[in-house]
């Protein structure tokens, strides 16, 4: 049903874009959710007791580690590394919330590699940063409604996500993020675990 | 509703499509509650469709969901606890005849509302401070708890409206100052707006007139259950409801009064969807008028960065992580001719902007070609830390139209299977010239204040969580769906008890008036049912 998934995939936009009048900004990014894994027929297999990543395979762990860096790279402040925010995301797209973006952003980082090779001959993760620099800008400014531009907009999400989220989700390691934005409030109780949490009281 | 009529002795059944949770369930986690379903459904599972006029396709947003769970909207609200003032019940004989807007006067006055404001205050809990006032509306008794702490911005708010020749009022809110009736007071967190709160000191009826309900031991509390339908009787009386329970079962709880209290939106939404032979068109319907002459509030915002650094010297203050501005102005609720072009207007609410760190970040990034990544938003990202943002919101008449209605879309179904909302929307442009003017005055006060910024963020917005008008009340069955009591004119014992009776939404956010209203439709049904 190809037109529904357009709707759906509209549905995303809408919320990945929207400013709401909370300032709280109620803008979820997900994806539709049958509350069932046993019927996700999308689930990455289970992952192997080697891998490292819940999520990605090694290339694509360090894709998505480039590209995060790149839109928050360390200076004289932590960056996006130093949050562990691609563990963030590695873990963050394993949630039943998450699903079709799992494959929206898969399929985005494997268009991002092979642009990377078309212009530089050789993977994101490869490239020099300036090169990364241009693709990830190609990406960007994409027309509105591209898989690029949507794909750039999910990576810049989740990466302030994984920056500035709660630290039990995986990310703002240290609360480097929090520090970078001067967010002083106080955070959850010490064993808590937002995806826990969401999934044994919320979920409509 | 349901705590007056356990206190008269009523049995009463409360069904929430979503769940009952406690003040341990709030938890200072931004993507728990502003990013994922927690309060809000996913808009494939549960969308409501929004278009902008009827030439427009639909798009599924959750815009004008409010919160899903025991308490709704109140649960996540900021709070801002204003009072409606007598022009709001007057609007067309004080205004005349608005070409393009279907505006009328309600069936009551501010004086049968008065003391039922008093009442909801009390009851609810609302902290304020009375202040001589030249746009005041009338008020017998000072709020039952004392105002808020401020930030010291408040006073240079105060200087700046003042040299303008405005007069700044401090706002009154729906959070507990000190203890009160078993809560704790405020703490101060500044996590408030699109968060539970974990104290109880929030005003929302989760914390108030939830609990005084149950402790009644007449009402009952169905938390996850779905009402799908209302059934009607041979003779055409509402008879039950029927609902999917927490397990997705169906079950009908038969009652001898309904009454119905899901926002405007999905009160509509619920009427439209339970048609029998009677009401072909959906309960209460048979005029065509469920779901018509919807009224959100006109939005628009400016923003005033003050940078930290810059400023510590003239006002070392500044840093003071006391989280409310507590400010409002309200000289231009209606104004004495037309020579703006408009007559009716609204509120200025002065607050500091959200702390959600996450929602900041991603919009100081932006998207598309004007979007930035690397240095240069982390550069923007150091500004944000070295800044103290200073923003006001409008809260504006929204003019009822034809082109503003919601109906349901048969072709479209939530994950229940049932037929969606669909929300048209087609704004008066009297309401644009309006939003626009107060956002001017709102900006000429922020640049008194000399800011090293000014940002405006909208101009000609509506808040779709502030519903109303979609069941609007009246003394004639032709052009209302409601009585004067927020009965059905069509359905002797179905009420409606949110927004939806508004005919005009007035000029701030409705919370306290949908609450008072139903304080005062309960004492009128109480009185009914003793009579028998």
């Amino acid at each position: 049903m190809p037109r529904r998934q357009k709707a759906n995939r509209i549905s995303r936009r809408v919320f990945i874009q929207r400013l709401t009048f909370f300032g709280g900004g109620v803008v979820l990014i997900g994806a539709a959710c049958k509350r069932d894994p046993k019927n996700d027929s999308t689930a990455p297999g289970k992952p192997d007791a080697s891998a490292e990543h819940l999520t990605f395979s090694p290339e694509e762990y360090a894709l998505v580690a480039a590209a995060c860096d790149r839109v928050v790279p360390r200076d004289e402040d932590p960056g996006a590394l130093d949050a562990d925010v691609p563990v963030y995301i590695d873990r963050m797209l394993q949630t039943v919330e998450m699903r079709k973006v799992r494959l929206e952003f898969l399929a985005g980082a494997a268009a991002l590699d092979r642009r990377s090779k078309r212009m530089f001959g050789k993977g994101f993760a490869e490239a020099t940063p300036p090169q990364q620099d241009d693709l990830l800008g190609i990406f960007k400014d994409s027309p509105h409604g591209t898989g690029e531009a949507h794909w750039f907009e999910l990576l810049m999400v989740l990466t302030m996500e994984g920056l500035l989220g709660d630290p039990s989700y995986g990310g703002n390691k240290d609360r480097v993020g929090w520090a970078l934005v001067g967010f002083g409030t106080s955070e959850p109780p010490p064993n808590y675990s937002g995806s826990k949490h969401l999934h044994a009281h919320g979920g409509h | 509703m349901a705590l007056q009529l356990g206190r008269a002795g009523f049995k009463v059944v409360v069904l929430e499509k979503g769940a009952h949770y406690k003040k341990d369930d709030f938890i200072h986690d931004e993507i728990l509650n502003s990013r994922r379903n927690f309060f809000m459904p996913l808009p494939w599972d549960e969308p409501h469709l929004v278009r902008r006029g009827e030439k427009e396709k639909y798009q599924r947003t959750n815009t004008a969901w409010t919160a899903n769970c025991v308490g709704g909207g109140t649960v996540h609200m900021s709070g801002y606890f204003y009072r409606l003032k007598p022009v709001d019940f007057r609007l067309r004989s004080q205004l005349g005849a608005i070409p393009g807007a279907n505006i009328a006067d309600w069936p009551i006055h501010y004086e049968d509302l008065a003391p039922y404001y008093d009442l909801a205050e009390e009851e609810l809990g609302v902290s304020g401070a009375m202040v001589p006032h030249p746009f005041a509306e009338p008020r017998k008794k000072p709020y039952p708890l004392p105002p808020l702490k401020e930030h010291p911005i408040a006073n240079e708010v105060d200087a700046a409206c003042r040299a303008l020749g405005y007069h700044p009022l401090p706002t009154a809110r729906g959070i507990i100052s000190e203890a009160y009736r078993g809560r704790a007071g405020c703490a101060y967190c500044a996590l408030c707006g699109s968060y539970g709160c974990e104290v109880d000191a929030k005003s929302g009826t989760n914390s108030s007139l939830i609990p005084a309900a149950i402790a009644t031991g007449n009402v009952e509390i169905r938390a996850r259950c779905m009402a799908r339908m209302i059934e009607v009787d041979t003779t055409g009386k509402a008879k039950s409801v029927v609902y999917l329970d927490a397990d997705g079962v169906a079950q009908e709880q038969p009652a001898k009064v309904i009454v119905v209290s899901c926002t405007a939106v999905e009160s509509a939404r619920l009427l439209l969807n339970s048609s029998s032979s009677r009401f072909p068109r959906g309960l209460a319907n048979n005029n065509g008028l469920v779901g018509r002459n919807l009224v959100f509030s006109s939005f628009g915002e400016s923003r005033a960065t003050f940078r930290l650094k810059k400023r510590g010297q003239s006002w070392p203050w500044l840093s003071d992580p006391a989280p409310f501005v507590q400010r409002s102005l309200q000289d231009f609720y209606l104004m004495p001719d037309n020579r703006h072009g408009f007559r009716k207007g609204g509120t200025l609410g002065f607050m500091f902007t959200h702390p959600n760190p996450i929602f900041a970040s991603i919009r100081i990034a932006g998207a598309g070609k004007s979007g930035i990544f690397g240095k240069a938003l982390k550069d923007r990202l150091r500004e944000y830390r070295d800044s103290k943002i200073l923003q006001f919101e409008i809260y504006g008449e929204f003019l009822p139209t034809a082109g503003t209605y919601v109906s349901v879309e048969n072709g479209v179904k939530d994950k229940y299977g049932i037929p969606v909302a669909a929300i048209t929307i087609d704004r008066h442009p009297i309401d644009l010239k309006m939003t626009r003017f107060l956002v001017e005055r709102g900006e000429e006060v922020l640049t008194a204040m000399k800011p090293d910024s000014l940002e405006r963020v909208g101009d000609a917005g509506e808040t779709t969580i502030l519903q109303h008008g979609t069941c609007r009340f009246g003394n004639d069955p032709a052009s209302s769906v409601l009585d004067k009591n927020c009965r059905a004119h069509e359905v002797p014992n179905l009420y409606v008890v949110d927004g939806s009776f508004m005919p005009t939404s007035g000029g701030v956010p409705t919370t306290l008036t949908i609450a008072a209203n139903s304080f005062r439709v309960a004492h009128a049904l109480v009185d009914k049912m003793k009579r028998g």
